[in-house]
């Protein structure tokens, strides 16, 4: 509340100050820096927080200047109602640049979405019967109060107010669980289908969001200038876009505003030499490369630290002393098979690796199962089906009852199938309590708009997730460490709080792909007590691990798997006297003979 | 017709042999150091307007014209503007890896991508002040006139430029496949880990990848000079055009980075036959198809990303 009090006081004074400045270059500076600050914002949450480097910024600001100006000179649309559909079909373009994004990632992103600019470039430059070329379009309508055009103090107050809405939209979202699943995707995008986040809507959306302010900004800045031409439109706007959010500090809330006002004001102080301009823009874009990754938000950060007018977040809430606290769960729906999963025939071959052969299990509600066999024997390949991650080439996975073998790998745990991984995949940069509460992603149900606007049900389901979220960290003894990035903790710890991320999501079925690797005895016999909580709790496990004391001693039911098959399968007394599985592990009892 | 199709298909090739070569550039940066340069532009832009420089000053001219007179370019000067510039652009290539490479490659968040295109940049502005915005116009060292192949008219520029490239990537697929140093180049394409335990100078590999890179892209800009006459913006379009072709034939494969480099010359001609302004965006439509079909190129291998 004191953050939106203080965001309105400050446009208010910038606005009451606008209106007592006479000279229009001052003003347009003005109008230049809202400009380009709702760019910022925008490229904030699809690089900042997304991670997704887009190099073809200017092609958006084109789609919104370019509509606007067909709408309002071709087709004599009102300049308010113009203005709206630009906003739509940067919209649209953002999908369209998004859909490669579905497919490649890294350099090869950037180096796409590069082409994009540059073909909208061509585009707008070449197709002069359409967009004017260099000649541009004239005499676009602008926007209007009961008919007449705004002044430029006007403009200033209509830029000053976009920003605020755009600001204060931008934070309600980006504190909430949509920002914690853009930064999931930048983090790593398995383990972010894994919680739960819908990998590809969400990156569709971190970039829709990105080109409807960019889009936005074009179509002020043609309908301002009521002129718009093929110059506008280079490669130049796509790094100065880019260089807004990293100067200022990406990933920051504050980041946009730092660099829009930063930049646009040493650009209109080096204006008069175009080369000098862009050999600046180019310097600053190395210097904040090397000299502050988090760019001025960052250094102003811990400046405001340093003075200690910012105290590090508290300690938290002491941890309920005694009484261990339940784990969240979701009630059982009923089935009518009876067994919580079954995989029926799985096939699964990589060239001549073949690391399913008719691999057929039944998992029992209730029990803990451990899946074993020696390295290479298709395990976690075996786990990765059950998830999604690889596709069965045939067989059938069959879950409370329903068919999941062609599910994504989000739908998988939102049905209530949780995983943690063989080597660790963490959100590192995160806190432990931000990674934890990815697991609930799945389980929170405000939408977009919801948490846009900031409505209640986002406040409240905030709320209950992080109640949540506290009690599992305090059930598997994580609370102390709940403020601390993930990354920075001990290993064994790491994997606990990987355990709890799962945990989080509320799962029927876990599976944990050898969870004890890499941990000292004493934390291994510790992992094994919190696997038998969690069982009674009522949470089903499904446990790849070669510590065979702790197989043995925690499992119900262990399976056995070699060279991509199922060997044995019972309890663990039973598996321990198997000759096949002896064979397996040891080499042919023949020769011990 | 078919002397405008002859036509179409040799300043195709000739237009993609330039791409090979960038292209091949691209893949060799990607393949040992799994980065790219995103300025490679620039450096395109810079071997042309080095190789004008050049041009003129060893016929003893003014460094700086609107046009190379056909004589400057005539007999040794040519091959030795392309040796220089070539030279030249390999040692920005060094730098731009010192300086912009090496300090994030490896590192979380790509941050490279802007490092390098920052540098191009500043490059571009600083080519800006010393050649000026204005193309200049650069003769062919064999001359303008239009040869008569079958009836079609094909510029010995163009042959001598598909001569050039082919000349280059046969070499450095020899050098790549039988040499010391292609093999080290290749062990540390595979694991730069497992490279530097075996004895091998990573680090070196690494900035002769760059320096080789670049070095190419150099050349590629020399050669296509006459064709297209020297800009400081022409490098973008070319550059961006490679990267196509490498997409198509798949990064991590070099020889597939030099089909596709063809199949894109080749197909931009054949659409430029078409309609001709339509060719940019045509291309780059073929490439997102491809990529949402086969995102690691028509001869590349998937990379299975394990889990």
């Amino acid at each position: 509340m004191r953050h939106i009090i203080g965001s309105i006081v400050l446009v208010a004074a910038l606005a009451i100050g606008a209106s007592f400045i006479e000279n229009e270059f001052y003003l347009r500076t003005l109008f230049m820096i809202c400009i380009y600050f709702l760019c910022a914002a925008g490229m904030n949450v699809l690089l900042g927080f997304a991670g997704q480097k887009s190099l073809g910024q200017a092609g958006l600001f084109a789609a919104g200047a370019y509509a606007v100006a067909l709408l309002t000179t071709r087709y004599e649309v009102g300049p308010w109602l113009s203005l709206l559909l630009a906003c739509f079909v940067s919209a649209v373009f953002g999908i369209l640049i998004a859909v490669p994004s579905l497919r490649v990632k890294g350099p090869s992103l950037a180096m796409v979405t590069l082409a994009f600019g540059i073909v909208i470039e061509k585009v707008v430059t070449e197709g002069s019967e359409v967009f004017g070329g260099a000649m541009g379009i004239y005499a676009i309508q602008p926007l209007n109060i009961g008919g007449t055009p705004f002044t430029m103090v006007q403009w200033v107050w209509f830029g000053l107010l976009l920003c605020l809405v755009a600001h204060l939209l931008l934070r309600n979202l980006l504190r909430g669980r949509f920002g914690r699943a853009f930064l999931s995707l930048q983090a790593d995008e398995v383990a972010a289908g894994a919680v739960g986040v819908a990998v590809y809507r969400y990156k569709v959306l971190a970039f829709v969001i990105a080109a409807v302010t960019c889009g936005l900004a074009g179509a002020l800045v043609a309908q301002q200038n009521q002129y718009i031409n093929s110059d506008f439109i280079n490669f130049h706007l796509s790094v100065f876009i880019l260089l807004l959010v990293l100067f200022g500090g990406s990933g920051s809330l504050y980041g946009p505003l730092l660099g829009s006002v930063t930049l646009v004001i040493i650009g209109a102080l080096v204006a008069r030499w175009t080369w000098i301009e862009h050999f600046v823009n180019g310097a600053l874009l190395l210097f904040a490369l090397y000299a502050m990754p988090k760019g001025l938000a960052g250094v102003f950060g811990a400046l405001f630290q340093a003075m200690g007018l910012v105290g590090g977040k508290g300690g938290d809430a002491a941890t309920q002393g005694g009484i261990v606290p339940r784990l969240p769960t979701r009630a059982m729906p009923h089935t009518a098979t009876g067994s919580l999963l079954t995989a029926d025939r799985l096939n699964k071959s990589f060239g001549g690796v073949v690391p399913a052969k008719d691999v057929s299990i039944n998992l029992t509600e209730g029990h803990i199962h451990a899946l074993i066999g020696p390295n290479g024997a298709g395990k976690s390949t075996f786990i990765n089906m059950l998830t999604g991650i690889i596709r069965p080439d045939q067989g059938k996975v069959t879950f409370l009852g329903r068919d999941i073998t062609q599910q994504s790998v989000h739908g998988i745990c939102d049905q209530g199938i949780a995983r943690t991984f063989q080597n660790l995949r963490l959100f590192k940069d995160l806190s432990v309590r931000e990674n934890v509460l990815l697991g609930q992603h799945s389980r929170m149900q405000n939408g977009f708009a919801s948490s846009l606007l900031g409505l209640p049900k986002a406040w409240r389901e905030e709320g209950e997730a992080l109640r949540k979220v506290n009690d599992i960290l305090a059930f598997t003894g994580l609370s102390q460490y709940a403020g601390s990035p993930a990354g920075s903790l001990a290993y064994g710890l790491q994997r606990r709080v990987e355990l709890a991320r799962a945990l989080a999501s509320e799962p029927f079925l876990l599976l944990l792909d050898e969870p004890a690797a890499g941990l000292n005895p004493q934390e291994t016999a510790e992992l094994g007590q919190l696997l038998v909580r969690i069982r009674n709790e009522g949470i089903t496990i499904l446990l790849i691990e070669h510590h065979m004391d702790l197989v043995m001693t925690i499992s119900d039911h262990v399976i056995v798997l070699d060279y991509g098959q199922k060997i044995a399968e019972g309890t663990p007394g039973k598996i321990q006297a198997d000759p096949r599985v002896m064979e397996a592990y040891l080499g042919t009892s023949t020769e011990a003979a | 017709m078919l002397d405008a199709y002859i036509q179409t298909l040799v300043s195709g090739l000739a237009i993609g042999g330039v791409y090979a070569l960038i292209a091949l550039g691209f893949s060799i940066t990607f393949t040992t150091t799994k980065t790219l340069n995103f300025a490679q532009g620039e450096f395109i832009s810079f071997g042309a307007f080095i190789g004008v420089t050049m041009l003129l000053l060893l016929s003893g001219l003014a460094g700086t014209a609107t046009a190379v007179p056909e004589e400057a370019a005539a007999a040794w000067r040519y091959p030795a503007a392309v040796v220089g510039a070539g030279v030249v652009a390999g040692v920005m290539g060094i730098l731009i890896f010192v300086l912009a490479v090496r300090p994030f490659a490896g590192k979380g968040g790509m941050n490279w991508v802007m490092s390098t295109i920052g540098f191009g940049v500043i490059l571009q502005s600083i080519g800006l002040a010393i050649w000026g915005p204005a193309p200049v116009m650069v003769p062919s060292p064999l001359g303008d006139d239009v040869l008569r192949i079958a009836g079609a008219g094909v510029r010995p520029q163009e042959l001598l430029v598909l001569a050039c490239a082919i000349l280059i990537m046969i070499a450095l697929d020899l050098v790549m496949r039988r040499s010391r140093i292609g093999k080290a180049m290749m062990a540390v394409a595979h694991s730069p880990q497992t490279a530097s335990l075996m004895g091998i100078n990573v680090t070196l590999v690494m900035i002769g990848a760059f320096a080789l890179s670049s070095g190419l892209a150099g050349v590629a800009g020399v050669l296509i000079a006459p064709i297209a006459s020297a800009s400081l913006f022409m490098g973008m379009g070319f550059a961006l055009k490679a990267f196509s072709g490498a997409i198509i034939g798949g990064l991590n494969n070099p020889r597939g980075c030099i089909y596709g480099g063809f199949i894109l010359g080749v197909l931009e001609s054949a659409v430029g036959l078409w309609q001709a302004q339509w060719r940019e965006i045509v291309v780059f439509g073929l490439i997102i198809l491809v990529l949402a079909f086969r995102p690691a190129g028509l001869f590349g291998q998937a990379a299975v990303d394990k889990v």
